[in-house]
């Protein structure tokens, strides 16, 4: 199978990138394994002072608005955290004190959202705070199972039964102006959201729970179908295995599914990510990037890998595949010709590109122009 | 009477502090129990979990060999809940000498232990992991041994019987009056609060560091901490405990427990000071890998979880100074015969397998200093959850149909378990997923087993113990210590520690899926969750 661009990993980076190159009619496919970052994807993108307005478009075709305020969100322990760009149901307030009165409600049996820190975390800001639970019938199978109250199970019920949760509010809601629920809505019918808001007669805001992230796998689910409608070829369940390649041009992949075929392509993109997503596989001797064999910068001294406090920045968290100005990745210190490296697998190598969300946004960007202008170059 | 006088104190909240204290309370003395951090946070917690058939000893020291299959039977019957019948291997591998099998088999025998010569090829089919090399293999009734679940056990009962506990609590000075011993001044490390307690007799029962509780009496008791480092692996990868059939040397034994299995041990002399913080060193974590490969192949592709490391309480024999002469055994010394101290009793040495026998010797000795003329109970009474020894049996019993998250509650808490079946139907959520642990379960730790901290709850319940290492389990279970505390600020902090005391056996052995399931974790508590 030819095609003009293979992008391996179908996260953010690889979504991005890919739907920005089908837009100007280049033939791609994408290989997944499945699992990516956008699970727990927080809803903001740190890193992007401004929207790009290719950015806004894009994830605007997709049916995902933006929403550009800088400020504060509440994070899902109950702390404030500065950025300005959002996911449309992730709030982003001037200033932590976003009302007077806050009820803060949660599901009976669900345990990963955190009322109580959250109650805490507001109280510190001098809101008022009420707990309260609701149980509802149609939650009863979810219960029963002592592993389902999780957020995509809660999520997938919600999309039914949201107009109860809206009456249940309501009739908690004493002279609060805000409302916190959970965020597990919205997951298939994005229109979710804005109707609770418009149905409690105070501000509705969501926040965070434990991932699986909600707002993250909607995303993940509507950047998808956008590529697919553009053409896209995405294949899910699949992992890159390795490569082809003649005097630092990339010819082709052997992927584990297509045993017999290879994918082969003019351009390929690497935004398979970092260790958790095993875009970057360590040892006890060395950190090694499986698929191409790129150069990865880290310290040759395991001691030096980590940093002994839990919550300091880890040096390993910063290691990343090596790449020249154009993101292209190096073998030996010399740059493919065809290969770029995306998202999260350049670790904190090029920090002019940021971090999380917007390095992955910024460099699939980056490296879909190269692409398309070295195809223009060519002709 | 003061509410601060009993009588007797017993300094150290360990197997040995903790069983000691069961035995006197059981004798019907007034008892107290102080500890300066949680229960089994010393060498109690820091070891295999291996309930030794004694056979380990057998060649080198008989009477060490004995003691271990007498109390290993009784642990059986009154611990039920806290052991796992699994039996042990000693195998011989091709470059082990098969004739040392003869010599182990004759000195069990002598000691009393049922060990019996099979065919290599049975043992690969009672232990399909085993090293299929091996040229020899014996049979004995080793097994597991939960020591959290087991002083928990210890300490519940003793309370059960009018016993105190103060943890958290140091003991900054000994009270005497000249050559008796009257209290102890304390004060909580948690709240900064001092406070004088009093007693006839003080047990010294703090293993390593009962050397500096002695000289806070005065008295002089040496002892040679040797450092054992564990790893811990992600899988239950054999179900029967295996050994090699050796000379005891480093990382020579491999014992399920639970979820999990451990690999140790290595033996490193250490100076005193270093026994409250010890690390595991790169040149350990290999030779315990490359060792515990030889006993089961797989471990070598399987994800270790952990590493940490534990300090033996050696004791140097009286009246040898240059300390070559260093005792396995138990020691128990009475102060007023060798040190003419009236009122002080120290117990230390000797192993996990055997602290009921340790506090049954420190407990008669208490007894006759107090004139109290009572037989040790503690051999025949099952400790609270242990009146059944089936925990299927139990779980039958609580819940018509049992779930696996129910049976493996019962496997824990044996009959106790009945204690956590439904107020409500939300008691069953599971907090920990690794170990399904229930919300019932986290709540019934809360209420009997006095748990502060997110580290105690996970000592009594395995919460955060399994393959994700708290990722999850430990927000959650934050929520309900906050609930049952009343304070969320303070259990901010709570989590933070956690996490950092997680991080710390995990760096060590920090590569492949635990740097994956680390960036995870870091990247979710830090970026999503916000702590």
């Amino acid at each position: 199978m030819k095609f003009d661009t293979v992008i391996i990993g179908g996260g953010l980076a690889g979504l991005v990138a890919g739907i920005s190159l089908q837009r100007e009619g280049r033939g791609t496919a994408i290989v997944s394994t499945g699992q990516n970052a956008l699970h727990f994807f927080s809803g903001t993108f740190e890193s992007l002072t401004e929207a790009p307005q290719r950015m806004t478009d894009l994830f605007g075709e997709a049916g995902i608005r933006l929403h550009y305020r800088p400020g504060v969100r509440l994070m899902p322990m109950g702390t404030f955290r500065e950025s300005a760009l959002s996911l449309e149901d992730v709030d982003l307030f001037p200033s932590p004190e976003f009302a007077r009165k806050v009820l803060i409600v949660n599901f009976m049996g669900y345990h990963d959202f955190f009322s109580s820190f959250l109650a805490e975390g507001l109280e510190k800001q001098g809101m008022q705070c009420r707990i309260r639970l609701i149980n509802l019938p149609e939650m009863d199978k979810l219960e029963q199972s002592p592993s389902e109250m999780r957020s995509v199970q809660i999520a997938r019920t919600m999309d039914r039964i949201w107009e109860k949760v809206v009456q249940e509010v309501r009739v908690l809601l004493k002279d609060e102006d805000a409302v916190l629920l959970p965020q597990v809505f919205g997951l298939q019918d994005t229109a979710v959201p804005g109707r609770i808001r418009q149905g409690i007669p105070a501000r509705v805001v969501f926040a965070g729970t434990l991932p699986p992230s909600v707002p993250g796998i909607r995303t993940q689910m509507l950047l998808k179908r956008r590529y697919e409608v553009l053409g896209g070829t995405y294949l899910m369940g699949d992992e890159a295995l390795n490569a082809h390649v003649h005097e630092g041009v990339v010819h082709s992949i052997v992927t584990k599914n297509l045993d017999n075929h290879y994918l082969e392509a003019d351009h390929f993109i690497l935004a398979s990510g970092g260790f958790f997503s095993k875009g970057l596989r360590s040892n006890p001797f060395n950190i090694t990037e499986p698929v191409f064999g790129l150069d990865v910068e880290y310290n040759q001294d395991r001691n030096a890998w980590y940093d002994k406090a839990f919550s300091a920045d880890q040096p390993y968290m910063q290691y990343g595949v090596k790449t020249d100005e154009t993101l292209h990745g190096l073998s030996d210190g010399k740059p493919f010709k065809n290969l770029y490296a995306i998202g999260s697998i350049l670790g904190g190598t090029r920090p002019e590109l940021g971090s999380g969300a917007g390095l992955a946004v910024r460099s699939a960007f980056a490296a879909a122009d190269v692409i398309l202008s070295e195809a223009k170059n060519l002709e | 009477m003061n509410p601060n006088e009993f009588d007797v104190i017993i300094i150290g909240g360990g197997i040995t502090g903790a069983g000691t204290q069961r035995d006197c309370a059981m004798r019907g003395l007034r008892t107290l129990l102080v500890e300066r951090s949680d229960i089994a946070t010393g060498a109690t917690g820091r070891n295999h979990g291996l309930l030794h058939s004694g056979a380990r000893y057998a060649v080198n020291d008989a009477e060490s060999a004995r003691e271990c299959i007498k109390e290993n039977m009784i642990l059986r019957r009154i611990a039920a809940h806290c052991i796992d019948e699994t039996d042990g291997l000693f195998i011989t591998l091709p470059e082990d000498d098969l004739g040392y099998q003869q010599t182990f088999v004759e000195a069990c025998q002598a000691a009393g232990i049922n060990a019996e010569i099979i065919d290599p090829e049975l043992a690969k089919r009672l232990e399909p992991s085993v090293n299929p090399e091996l040229i020899g293999a014996v049979k004995v009734p080793d097994g597991s041994v939960d020591p959290f679940r087991l002083c928990a056990a210890n300490m519940l009962d003793a309370k059960l019987h009018g016993g105190q506990v103060r943890l958290y609590t140091e003991v900054t000075g000994i009270i005497r009056e000249g050559d008796t011993v009257k209290g102890i001044h304390t004060r909580s490390r948690q709240t900064g609060e001092e406070a004088d307690y009093y007693a006839p007799v003080i047990v010294n029962a703090c293993g390593v560091w009962g050397q500096s509780i002695a000289e806070m009496a005065g008295v002089k008791v040496s002892m040679y901490p040797a450092k054992g480092a564990l790893l811990i692996f992600a899988h239950r990868v054999n179900n029967v405990v295996i050994n090699r059939c050796r000379k005891p040397s480093n990382a020579d034994i491999l014992v399920p427990g639970d979820t999990v299995c451990i690999i140790g041990t290595t033996s490193t002399r250490i100076p005193i000071e270093e026994c409250y913080n010890v690390a595991v060193t790169p040149d350990e974590v290999t030779l315990l890998i490359t060792e515990g490969a030889k006993l089961a192949p797989s471990l070598s592709s399987t994800r270790i979880l952990r590493a940490y490391a534990g300090v033996r309480p050696l004791v140097s024999a009286d009246n040898d100074p240059t300390g070559r002469n260093i005792s396995r055994g138990i020691v128990c010394l009475d102060h007023e015969e060798r040190d003419g101290l009236k009122g002080f009793v120290t117990i230390t040495g000797g192993k996990l397998m055997t602290y009921r026998l340790m506090a049954e010797m420190a407990t008669d000795v208490v007894c006759r200093k107090l004139g109290v003329d009572k037989p040790c109970e503690t051999a025949t009474t099952p400790l609270p959850g242990s009146e059944e020894r089936s925990y299927e049996a139990v779980a039958q019993k609580i819940w018509e149909a049992p779930s696996t998250a129910q049976k493996a509650a019962a496997s824990r808490m044996g009959t106790s378990a009945s204690r956590i079946r439904g107020n409500n139907p939300y008691d069953d959520a599971l907090i920990c997923e690794c170990e399904e642990v229930s919300v019932g379960e986290i709540n019934s730790a809360i209420d009997r087993l006095e748990v502060s901290t997110l580290t105690d709850l996970r000592r009594r319940t395995r919460i955060g113990m399994g393959t994700c290492q708290g990722e999850f389990c430990a927000c959650r279970a934050a929520s309900l210590l906050a609930k049952a505390h009343g304070c969320v600020e303070k259990e901010r902090e709570d989590l933070a520690h956690f996490l950092n005391e997680r991080w710390k056996g995990n760096f060590p052995i920090g590569w492949g899926d635990t740097l994956r399931e680390a960036e995870y974790t870091q990247w979710v508590y830090k970026h999503v969750l916000g702590l």
